[in-house]
């Protein structure tokens, strides 16, 4: 048993932490407020350079071969600065790694290392629809063969850098008759193949530089090679992919509750009320106390998780719980942050505020907690049976 | 061209430090380790250096410490540098510059290096001797404090940074050993696939015995937080008296007033 980072992964999770400081938190509040998101892309182009789009990619596609633990660390570091720009880099590593796995050689050479060099700002995950979310099986965007071609109609919801990623993985319904989910294929289509159109930007409550966009297919027609892993094998992608996707999230969630205690801690040691400082009140002596411990077990169950994926073992149980785990915690962490910081944390001055909801979504975006729940007791009850 | 980069491992500054088992050090139980920030700078120009003249030229890394030194050195070949040399010693805190600067000189003797970088000082110990004195002990030139690096045919064009913002311009012809201040240039953030690619590279380890031949010159006896200062004096009462007071206090505890 060693629980110790490798010097690698202390040098990567080193490299990401001073990035972060020096790059992302000084525009993280400005990003927030919206409007323009050049400064992120800048920043994503520069982490690119860096390695952070292709961290367990092989070196052969453009990856930095760093693995899954080295993944989770600077998905934390980065979160802990700008969730935004830390929810990019999660699913376009997510994406890099679909293609790896499920991609033929021309496909992994033609788009991997262009998401890993950063000549694509980003990469999107194109499955949920407004009739499909948790149950992606339900989907209703069509892909019928045309000759040498795909032909696409329907439509997408909900596409994390939709207006400047540079390839989307899709999801479509290839055969109609076949039973629940043996019927969806998996395509890769580039931005501006005509048809496919990027719909409106959702007004979202948090992680706001990162755009939520509609996700249009009008007669959109693909090549027959676009069209990734085996026909009709889309759903299963889908759900094996999904599974590495939530050791990001959980990540995510980690770093985000991690900056809000963090700040709600240096605060209330300086902070004072009733002629003390207010870190001497045991009250917030043990909402920090609560807060450190839960976010230090969502940090364990999120190194076991990537370990095991690392080490080549069954993942998806303990994904699921570090994912569930981890941001209900950042959520509980964000709360606590707000109590501590009373009427100041309420406040745009403060980073409590923003904390709170960039936080909100991670316990919803790649499985619900609900969903990590089933999933979980699902994966128990097998070993019962 | 062979070129040298030396480099500290140093607690992170914003750490909590306190006094070691015998008071002579601080503890590094729990401490937070990077490489001292000067070095990044010495290693970030010896990185530009090894790049301009290619292939024809070799760098090492080298750094005195325990295991966990080996870290640092691997940033710094993560960073550009070709190899590296870890001089294993769990004692390094107790040695004084003088004697550092002899552990390298003993390893960097016969090798013929043509350019040493060091960084200015340390983080921690901030002597600025190590460079100077390693210098003296391999008896080659020296320039430190600099903030402007250049290298052509054989010679280097440093820029000295001198006192009130006065900048001074030497130039030197090889073999020489530069000390680095900060802001040099901008160091870079080790790539990812480097940091991997680091592992690959050759780290000799070579244990201290092997190199130490000089005694201590300086020895530390203590290491301790500064006493607390005394909470103080609230004077209250009628202004004249006041006066007299403080009259009295300034003649008695200090030589303002006699
Ligand atoms: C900011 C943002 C970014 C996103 N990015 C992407 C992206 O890039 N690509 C992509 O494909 N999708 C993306 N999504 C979609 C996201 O993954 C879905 O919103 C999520 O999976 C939930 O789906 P839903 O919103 O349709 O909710 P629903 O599935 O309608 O769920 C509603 C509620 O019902 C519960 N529920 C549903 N089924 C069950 C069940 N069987 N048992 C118990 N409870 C259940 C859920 O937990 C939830 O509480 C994104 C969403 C957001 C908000």
């Amino acid at each position: 048993m060693n629980l110790e980072l490798t010097e690698e992964q202390k040098l990567i999770q080193d490299t990401a932490r001073t990035f972060a400081k020096a790059e992302l938190e000084p525009v993280a509040a400005q990003l927030d407020q919206g409007g323009d998101r050049a400064p992120m892309l800048a920043n994503l182009k520069k982490l690119a350079e860096l390695g952070f789009m292709g961290l367990n990619v092989k070196e052969q596609y453009g990856g930095s071969e760093a693995g899954v633990i080295a993944f989770s660390v600077a998905i934390t570091e980065i979160a802990r600065a700008c969730a935004s720009t830390a929810v990019t880099l999660s699913v376009n590593n997510m994406v890099c790694e679909v293609i790896q796995a499920v991609g033929n050689e021309d496909q992994k050479h033609a788009y991997i290392p262009k998401i890993c060099s950063g000549e694509f700002a980003a990469a999107g995950f194109g499955l949920t629809e407004t009739g499909a979310g948790s149950d992606p099986s339900g989907m209703c965007t069509q892909a019928v063969k045309d000759g040498d071609e795909y032909v696409l109609n329907g439509s997408k919801i909900f596409i994390t850098s939709a207006p400047y990623a540079g390839v989307f993985v899709v999801w479509a319904v290839t055969d109609k008759e076949a039973s629940k989910g043996k019927g969806i294929s998996c395509f890769l289509i580039e931005a501006g193949t005509p048809g496919l159109v990027i719909g409106k930007e959702e007004h979202k409550m948090g992680q706001h530089a990162s755009a939520t966009n509609e996700l249009i297919f009008d007669n959109c027609r693909v090549p027959a090679g676009a069209m990734m892993g085996r026909l009709n094998d889309g759903f299963r992608i889908a759900v094996a992919e999904l599974t590495g996707g939530r050791i990001g999230i959980g990540s995510l969630g980690l770093g985000v509750g991690l900056a809000a205690m963090d700040y709600a801690t240096k605060y209330a040691t300086e902070r004072t009320q009733f002629g003390q400082r207010i870190s001497s009140f045991q009250a917030l002596q043990w909402m920090m106390a609560d807060g450190y411990t839960e976010l230090e077990a969502a940090r364990l169950l999120l190194m076991n998780a990537a370990f095991r994926k690392e080490s080549g073992k069954s993942f998806a149980k303990e994904a699921s719980m570090a994912k569930l785990f981890a941001t209900e915690a950042a959520n509980c962490a964000c709360y606590k942050a707000m109590q501590m910081l009373w009427g100041y944390g309420y406040t745009q001055d403060f980073p409590v505020e923003r904390y709170t909801r960039d936080a909100r979504i991670t316990s919803i975006y790649e499985g619900t907690s609900e969903i990590q729940r089933l999933i979980i007791s699902r994966e128990i009850l097998r070993n019962f049976a | 061209m062979k070129i040298l980069v030396c480099i500290k491992q140093v607690p992170d500054l914003e750490s909590r430090f306190k006094p070691d088992a015998a008071g002579v050090w601080f503890s590094d139980t729990d401490l937070a380790f990077r490489m001292n920030e000067y070095d990044e700078y010495a290693v970030e120009q010896a990185v530009r250096l090894r790049e301009q003249l290619g292939d024809s030229a070799e760098l090492t890394v080298l750094s005195i410490g325990p295991d966990r030194v080996v870290e640092a050195v691997k940033k710094a070949l993560a960073m550009g540098c070709d190899r590296a040399v870890h001089v294993q010693d769990t004692a390094v805190h107790l040695k004084d510059p003088w004697q550092i600067a002899s552990i390298i000189a003993a390893y960097a003797g016969d090798q013929g290096f043509d350019l040493i970088f060091t960084g200015m000082q340390s983080q921690d110990r901030g002597s600025a001797q190590v460079g100077v004195s390693l210098a003296e002990q391999l008896g080659v030139a020296c320039a430190t404090t600099l903030v402007g690096f250049e290298y052509a045919d054989g010679a280097i064009t440093a820029k000295r940074e001198l006192e009130g913002g006065i900048k001074g311009v030497v130039k030197l012809r090889t073999p020489v050993l530069v000390t680095c201040q900060l802001g040099l240039n901008t160091p870079r953030y080790p790539t990812l696939p480097n940091i991997m690619k680091a592992k690959r590279k050759e780290i000799t380890a070579i244990p201290v015995a092997e190199l130490l031949k000089e005694e201590a010159r300086t020895t530390a006896t203590s290491f301790h937080h500064p006493a607390k200062k005394g909470s103080g004096l609230i004077l209250e009462g009628d202004v004249g008296d006041l006066v007299e007071k403080v009259i009295g206090i300034l003649k008695e505890k200090t030589s303002v007033l006699r």
